[in-house]
């Protein structure tokens, strides 16, 4: 029986860098590299969700006992519209983002990503847009409305303020983000896939992103049109939500659940990816049932679209469409139901070594069952008029958001941490801080189960002693302190670790994917050759090819590929123990072809170890650039006139058209100036 | 070691030479990511077309008061009578016009693609066929602007009622983006004059005839379900 | 081979979870919700039909729960690395474990799917024909109720007979709310330009009261949307009707619209025909949504305290002319008028009492020592009439606010928020604005500051001895 020795590095005192490296503020304002992009996301999403977290604090503290005055009721009103926002637009889905950008190339055996200067443009319009939605807290004139904004409470005659002027023009920036991105990982995951990488050998976490993807293409332009609607009605006086004028309120909601409801699903499919990575490589086992997996995400992403108006049994849509929904909505449960069973299959018959990431994925399995199970709940619309605008569904949102995404992508963090940075994070600390999360978000959210059906409804900044749920209230602030704890280990742990942490090496966890081939952190250029792929977990193979000897391969598909490995003409190669390379080209007997360059692999062993450069490898590189971030900021500037034209039509209009010219005249440069120089 | 690391390079990339659409890049499918990613792009927009869209049919015969697209319309308050506001028969000429631009587009992809053979008339003119195509794309739009002005003279604006508003908006959201596709076609026109454009540039002009045939494609929805269907 | 007592072991467990399965059938999460305000009640067939429902989910997701977790923690224990040991063999699939785990949660799912289908369908299904009809419209932050069997309008009280059913038409004035009482029904949202339905049958349950609350985030003080039901024995409901009908039980003149004298009272059916006379304005096109509304609301919110015209001006039998003050005699005669049921504040549960505290330095600004007369605080009560009702008041006639008509006999102030006593009645006049967030009574008492336009109040305030008079005006109307 074959035997992986525990995973070695060499106890350096620094991760190996390539020479040339750029540092300074400037590399970062024009970086394209997607891992600095990656990087860029990751803490910028992290301080959203410190944020948004102390916005739970604040609305845990004012519920803590009834008819408490903590916060008014106008500022509570703005706490819970802005912890929303901030956590699914600031915090999830950038922090989403951020595994997508540093994570998918990597895995997939591609330099970057398609288009890497309209990568660096979605990151600085989140970050911009993020600043704008979030800057009218500190005035005081945050929105208001709700995370979902429901009209007409959102238009001008109910909402005149400028608060709900922020939210409609904030998240259509930040809408702009998302989808130029999505673009891009499309383009990416369909293109740029190695040599041999076929659709059905990438990785689960890249399956995950790319059925995201789609369906961050398909659902963002119908929020786009909504808050379009309700921006030109707040600004240039149309009908589409003026009640007044026969307008109709669903209009709002259809349109805004049939994004929201595929918009959940984007949430936690890149936590669901995650958990497919670090499961397996913990539990030393390949995932059980790949394809099925496959498929169940697909389905995942189809039936997404079919299940809005399940958050609208409310509002009296009728006996059959009520129906319909209803079905849709149970059935949507069987491949999401599907996937947990494969988990726990991976985990059967394994060897599980419970690192910090391996617990956070784990607790995904068991807090989303949770999750689910009262999202089936709610799929009975007669039983579902007791639960909806409750507490009951507070309940169950923050299980699949926070047990589900949030614990999925903590997971995602902490395995590949010593990937991105070269150092591990604190195993100690991890457990220190896992435990306390998993014991804070069940006390914090369990309890309001029950508030939710003892009656007591959604959004309310203050309610009444005696009804039956101050204590569960209390137990859900108590909650909050804890996790918020638990919370602030793992950040302490991650600012430490950045400089203190364990030198990690290319492959600390004796992972099998193609990231965990090259030098931790990678070098600019990720692979010196690009690799050539034969299995879904090529470093497995060539680690340990007794085990992987079932691993399906398609020799057919390996036939069909004209393209030669790398490794066939490179001599020098037998790097990992493996001599079977055909040296003229074609599938070997094996096929398996060392995915890494000797040189690679020596340097990333020596202590602070030189990479070698771009230069020296031929390899053409992106040159940077800052024209993303100037058009960025031109369109910033362009939906911030319209925030001008209430206060004086001629400033509104001067600062449209400024911001207008200045997006065109950096998109001109933009376009004009190659990505690479001439080779 | 770094020669043969590129010579590496180079067998990958000389593998896919012939395929001009590339650019001597690797791809898994042979074609460019731009490619890719304009369909994906326009896959975005029939979403965003389909949700104007279906708020428009949403609020067909919701308006509280008129003037109406089909039909005329009385006042109650100032008894004036307001005439179906839509005009098939102009809207007619404009949709032809928007047809026949797609063609002019087709002829200008086939007239870059074949830059490099001998040109024996001036109807193989890339320059001809562009500078028509944007032509009519803005024929299309002076037309729009006559019938949006005219609108406006007989008493519908984007505020008057839920008619006004959906309509505007759809029509204007097409509108605009019939805006950038002249502008993106004016563009090539001005490379074409500065250095000519070559089978090399054939992927430049695909993308732009799969974004303006997306556009008329999305014209001929409105115009059935706006205009035609009352 | 194993010992063939070992043999048994799988069997046995086996067993044990199908006994421990039925052992959680015959259970109902019911007993682990206890709380006044739970859902899980049986008064009503709707909520009787949703908690067979709920016993369905809750089993079937408890049954789900334990085994998914159960395997998990089995797997996380069984599968630990241990030291030396061999890598594990590596596994890809499974295609008939993939095909019953994804067929059995199917066939759970039908368990739950068919049952749903038929209560969806019987429940929005038409109410039966005899139900009691109320027409609820939602205002920003108050309910108003109207029963137009009975030519009633009333507000944040809702009184319901035993054993009848009950078909609410729900509409709204402004922004979406949703009408929720958890211990009778689940709820319904109203929306403008809608009209959605919610019934029930108060079948099982003898003469209570209940908490109600809107559902749906309407804005700053969506969490004080209150109201309070009331189902009453079929006597008590007639009782309680008729006294809606009648009219203001205090002060009421003759109606500008007839030429005769006060109000009589007697006879049902004079009464009956009086209050359609004087209250023809009951059942006035009321606001239908988006005709008055936010326009007059939003102008209410800003506009200062209107001033107080010169009282006691006005030719008798000049019908715009200010109200004489009512003589003894009237007074008398109305004193006598028999009010209809009211449920009484005393017996009203904790859960339903409201304890809301008024803010604690309105509270101390709050002059407790002064006495009140109605009869002045009718003149005062002019302030008010451009958006409250009183029927009988001939120049109280707004309909911006809520039917004040019986505010003396209602329990609960303010969409339920605070006690209806005289010390919440004279804050609630002093300061509206302290008490419940962005309403738009706008704030009356003198020297108040206006949380909304910050501004102290000056001109036209009302002193606290108007206050008191005011107070014990509305206590009078009963």
């Amino acid at each position: 029986m074959a035997t992986i020795a525990a995973p070695t590095y060499a106890p350096a005192a620094a991760p190996p860098r390539v020479a040339d490296e750029p540092t300074g503020l400037w590399s970062w304002l024009t970086t394209v590299d997607h891992k600095r992009i990656g990087t860029l996301y990751l803490f910028t999403s992290l301080f959203f969700f410190v944020w948004g977290g102390l916005e739970a604090a604040v609305i845990r503290a004012q519920l803590a006992g009834p008819n408490m005055t903590i916060v008014s009721a106008e500022t509570y009103n703005q706490l819970f519209t802005m912890h929303g926002t901030t956590m699914v637009f600031l915090a999830i889905m950038p922090l989403s983002a951020a595994f997508f950008n540093l994570l998918i190339p990597l895995q997939i055996g591609a330099r970057d990503v398609a288009f890497p200067r309209l990568n660096a443009f979605s990151y600085w319009i989140y970050l911009l847009g993020g600043i704008f939605i979030t800057a009218p807290v500190l005035f005081h004139v945050a929105p208001d409305g709700g995370w979902f904004g429901y009209a007409p409470l959102t238009t001008k005659a109910s909402s005149p303020g400028i608060n709900i002027d922020f939210w409609v023009i904030g998240l259509q920036i930040l809408g702009i983000s998302t989808l130029a991105a999505s673009f891009n990982f499309i383009t990416t995951i369909v293109n740029m896939r190695a040599p041999g990488m076929n659709m059905m050998r990438m990785p689960m976490f890249t399956w995950n992103a790319f059925i995201t993807q789609f369906l961050v293409m398909l659902a963002f332009p119908v929020i786009t049109i909504a808050l379009q609607f309700l921006i030109f009605d707040r600004f240039f006086g149309t009908n589409f939500y003026t009640t007044a004028a026969g307008a109709d309120p669903l209009l709002w909601q259809h349109l805004f659940w049939i994004f929201g409801h595929p918009e959940v699903y984007i949430l936690i499919l890149p936590a669901f990816g995650m958990v497919s990575e670090v499961i397996p490589t913990f539990s030393r086992k390949p995932i059980f049932g790949y394809p099925v997996m496959v498929y169940a995400t697909v389905l995942i992403g189809f039936l997404g679209f079919g299940v809005w108006a399940h958050h609208m049994f409310a509002v009296g849509m009728g006996p059959v469409a009520d129906s319909v929904f209803a079905l849709t909505t149970m059935l949507i449960a069987i491949p999401t139901g599907v996937k947990i069973f494969n988990w726990i299959s991976t985990m059967w018959g394994g060897a599980i070594r419970f690192t910090t990431a391996a617990k956070f994925a784990i607790a995904l399995v068991g807090m989303f069952t949770v999750g689910g199970i009262s999202g089936v709940m709610h799929s009975s619309p007669p039983a579902d008029l007791q639960q909806t605008d409750t507490y009951f569904i507070v309940a169950h949102f923050h299980y699949v958001l926070f047990g589900g995404s949030m614990f999925g992508l903590f997971a995602g963090i902490y395995y590949y941490f010593p990937k991105f940075i070269g150092r591990l994070m604190n195993e100690r600390l991890g457990n220190w801080s896992f435990w306390t999360m998993f014991v804070g978000m069940n006390l914090t959210f369990f309890p309001m189960h029950f508030s939710g059906l003892l009656g007591m409804p959604r959004r309310i900044y203050t309610y009444d002693a005696d009804q039956g749920y101050t204590l569960y209230n209390q137990l859900s602030s108590i909650g909050t302190a804890i996790l918020i704890v638990g919370v602030a280990i793992s950040l302490y742990n991650l600012v430490r670790s950045w400089k203190k942490g364990e030198v990690a090496g290319n492959d600390p966890w004796g992972a099998g994917t193609l990231e965990w081939t090259i030098p931790s952190p990678p070098p600019d250029y990720n692979f010196a050759e690009l690799p050539r792929v034969t299995s879904r977990y090529p470093l497995w193979d060539v680690k340990a090819p007794a085990l992987t000897r079932e691993v399906p391969h398609s020799e057919r598909g390996d036939r069909e590929l004209e393209v030669q490995g790398p490794g066939a003409l490179n001599g020098d190669h037998d790097v990992l123990g493996t001599a079977d390379i055909n040296p003229t080209g074609g599938p070997g007997p094996r096929g398996g072809a060392p995915v890494m360059a000797n040189a690679m692999q020596r340097a990333s062993e020596r202590p602070g170890g030189r990479l070698p450069t771009a230069r020296e490898l031929g390899i053409p590189m992106p040159n940077p650039s800052i024209w993303p971030l100037v058009c960025a900021t031109g369109v910033v500037v362009m939906f911030c006139g319209l925030m001008f034209l209430e206060k004086s039509t001629k400033l509104g209009v001067s600062v449209m058209v400024l911001g207008g010219l200045w997006t065109a005249a950096s998109l001109l440069h933009w376009l004009t100036t190659p990505l690479e120089d001439a080779h | 070691m770094a020669g043969a690391a590129s010579t590496t390079v180079d067998q990958i990339t000389s593998a896919n030479q012939a395929d001009t659409h590339t650019q001597g890049h690797y791809t898994t499918t042979g074609l460019d990511n731009r490619k890719i990613a304009i369909w994906a792009f326009i896959g975005s927009e029939c979403m965003l077309f389909t949700s104007l869209i279906s708020t428009y049919l949403i609020y067909k015969g919701r308006s509280l008061v008129g003037p109406y697209p089909h039909e005329p319309w009385t006042d109650p308050a100032t008894k004036k009578v307001f005439p179906a506001i839509l005009d098939i028969p102009v809207t007619s000429a404009s949709t032809f016009v928007l047809l026949m631009s797609s063609l002019a587009m087709v002829l200008a992809h086939n007239a870059v693609v074949n830059a490099d053979k001998p040109r024996t008339s001036i109807w193989q003119s890339s320059k001809l066929w562009l500078g028509l195509t944007a032509f009519l794309g803005a024929v299309f739009l002076c037309f729009q602007a006559y019938e949006f002005t005219s609108f406006v003279h007989e008493g519908l604006t984007i505020r008057t009622n839920l008619f006004g508003s959906s309509f505007f908006t759809l029509t204007g959201f097409h509108g605009a983006h019939v805006t950038a596709g002249v502008l993106w076609l004016l563009a090539l026109l001005a490379i074409d004059f500065k250095r000519g454009l070559r089978p090399s540039d054939a992927l430049a002009v695909d993308l732009s005839a799969l974004y303006w045939h997306f556009v008329d494609v999305v014209w001929i929805v409105i115009f059935t379900l706006v205009y035609l269907i009352q | 081979m194993p010992p063939s007592h070992r043999r048994w072991r799988p069997a046995a467990t086996a067993l044990l979870a199908v006994a421990a399965l039925a052992a959680l059938a015959a259970c109902s999460p019911a007993p682990f919700f206890r709380g006044p305000n739970s859902i899980f009640t049986r008064y009503t067939e709707t909520n009787r039909d949703v908690n067979g429902l709920f016993d369905s989910l809750f089993f079937f997701g408890t049954v789900v729960f334990v085994l998914v977790e159960a395997l998990l923690l089995y797997a996380i224990v069984k599968f630990r690395r241990k030291p030396g040991q061999a890598e594990p063999k590596h596994v890809h699939g499974n295609t008939t474990l993939e095909v019953l785990w994804t067929a059995i949660p199917a066939v759970i799912l039908i368990f739950i799917a068919v049952p749903t289908v038929r209560t969806i369908f019987r429940t929005q299904a038409k109410a039966r024909p005899g139900a009691l009809q109320v027409e609820v419209i939602g205002h920003q932050w108050w309910w108003e109720f109207r029963y137009p069997e009975y030519n009633i309008t009333t507000a944040n009280e809702l009184y319901l007979p035993v054993g009848r059913t009950v078909n609410f038409a729900l509409k709204t004035a402004d922004v979406l709310h949703s009408f929720w009482i958890p211990a009778l029904s689940g709820k319904r949202d109203l929306i403008a330009n809608h009209t959605n339905f919610l019934w029930f049958t108060p079948d099982s349950v003898g003469a209570a009261s209940w908490n109600g609350h809107c559902a749906e985030y309407c804005g700053a003080s969506h969490a004080n949307m209150k109201f309070r039901v009331y189902t009453v024995t079929p006597e008590q409901f007639a009782s309680w009707t008729k006294g809606q009908q009648q009219v203001a039980a205090f002060g009421a003149v003759a109606n500008a619209g007839t030429t005769s004298g006060p109000q009589t009272v007697g006879a049902p059916a004079a009464a009956a025909a009086t209050a359609k006379q004087a209250g023809a304005g009951v059942r006035e096109s009321g606001p239908r949504a988006g005709e008055q509304g936010l326009g007059d609301e939003a102008a209410a919110r800003n506009n200062p305290v209107p001033t107080q015209p010169a009282s006691g001006a006005g030719a008798a039998g000049n019908p715009n002319a200010a109200p004489t003050p009512a003589t003894q005699a009237q007074q008398a005669q109305f004193a006598n008028v028999p009010a209809g049921y009211t449920y009484p504040a005393a017996s009203l549960p904790k859960h339903v009492r409201p304890s809301t505290p008024i803010p604690a330095d309105l509270k101390r600004r709050v002059n407790m020592q002064l006495v009140g007369d109605p009869a002045r605080g009718q003149q005062a009560f002019l302030s008010c009439i451009g958006c409250h009702y009183i029927n009988g008041n001939p120049i109280a006639i707004g309909k911006i606010g809520p039917n004040l008509t019986h505010i003396g006999s209602r329990n609960t102030l303010a969409a339920g928020l605070y006690p209806n006593d005289t010390e919440h009645l004279r804050a609630w006049l002093k300061n509206s604005r302290a008490m419940k967030p962005g309403v738009t009574m706008p704030t009356l008492g003198l020297g108040e500051t206006d949380p909304v336009t910050k501004q102290k109040v000056t001109v036209g305030g009302l002193t606290d001895q108007q206050i008191a008079d005011l107070a014990a005006y509305l206590q009078a109307l009963k």
